[in-house]
């Protein structure tokens, strides 16, 4: 399984990634929309994991840029806000169980993680 | 008077708010980098438990790299805290140097989001009797005003104290950024502000001019 991480803290991701990649998943991380939509362009990914307030654009516009590239992509939210207008707008798009406030415990997430690629 | 107090204050309870939210998500990253931290130490001692030699190197990396994290967290408690108090306190003498020094370092991360650079140029201190919150809202209603309108490309904005006389003039110099529409903007939104602490906004050349009275 290929998963994008999408961060702008740079140590929460590479470290997610690695902890991610000890659990058999192939995890690829980049810290903005740049760098994720070079990624997706160049490599196929079954699910992405998107920090909702990132630099410049925020995780649901990226969503949808990536989505229109990757329709069969599945996708979680991570925020550090919790903000019910986020929650509102994120659930809108992925439904209200795969959008997660940080801190994230790794059982949970590669519970979602499972959930969504399997079903 | 007291119409012009209460918009003040609706105005810094919007600012505290903004400020505080912001606060609130650096905090949740360092909490989340300590987890992911903690959590990769948990999993390298699973591992060690099934065999796998642990690395003493990479064990101490990850130490360090929490240590750095509470460290973080830490300096983001004290900015709270300090802003906390500076709501309430009344006018006092400060240096607009080190208030500024503040004030970006309460708005770094929401210019990051935006990919502008904050600083603040080096200069002798400019004291002034004001209430540091009032300035602080102040300075962020034309940091707010530069930032909506900054490009999508980095660039950086410069922040300057010096005396004229019976005023305090802070200079804001953006790279990359259009002033033009800054001061009514800024007027328009914080005028009972401007008003409260007798101060005055102008454009020139290449930079906006805030000018405080250094006595209110």
């Amino acid at each position: 399984m290929r998963v994008l991480l999408v961060d702008d803290e740079e140590e929460l991701v590479s470290t997610l990634a690695e902890r991610l990649d000890m659990r058999g998943i192939d995890a690829t991380w980049v810290t903005n929309h740049h760098d994720a939509l070079a990624a997706v362009e160049q490599e196929d990914f079954d699910l992405a994991l998107l920090d909702v307030r990132l630099p410049q654009m925020n995780g649901l516009e990226l969503k949808r840029l990536i989505a229109e590239r990757r329709p069969e992509m599945k996708f979680i939210f991570l925020t550090g806000h919790g903000s019910e207008e986020d929650f509102k707008a994120c659930s809108a798009e992925s439904g209200p169980e795969y959008y997660l406030i940080k801190p994230v415990q790794i059982e949970v997430l590669m519970a979602k993680i499972n959930e969504l690629t399997q079903s | 008077m007291k119409d012009q107090q209460v918009t003040a204050d609706t105005q810094g309870l919007h600012f505290f708010g903004v400020m505080t939210a912001s606060i609130s998500h650096e905090l949740k990253n360092a909490l989340a980098i300590i987890n992911e931290n903690a959590g990769l130490l948990g999993d390298l001692a699973l591992l060690a438990e099934k065999g796998r030699p642990l690395d003493p190197q990479k064990l101490t990396v990850q130490a360090e790299r929490i240590r750095q994290q509470v460290r973080r967290a830490d300096d983001i408690i004290r900015r709270l805290n300090r802003f906390a108090h500076s709501a309430h306190e009344g006018p006092a003498s400060a240096d607009i140097h080190e208030v500024l020094d503040f004030t970006l370092a309460l708005a770094a991360r929401l210019a990051a989001m935006k990919n502008v650079s904050l600083s603040v140029e080096a200069g002798t201190p400019v004291q002034l009797e004001v209430r540091p919150f009032q300035l602080e809202n102040l300075l962020w209603l034309c940091l707010k005003q530069i930032l909506a309108t900054a490009p999508e490309g980095p660039s950086s904005v410069v922040f300057a104290a010096s005396e004229a006389g019976e005023e305090a003039v802070i200079s804001i110099r953006c790279d990359g950024v259009p002033l033009t529409g800054t001061v009514t903007s800024v007027e328009e939104e914080g005028h009972p502000l401007l008003a409260e602490l007798g101060a005055s906004l102008h454009l020139e050349t290449d930079a906006l001019l805030l000018k405080v009275p250094r006595r209110s």
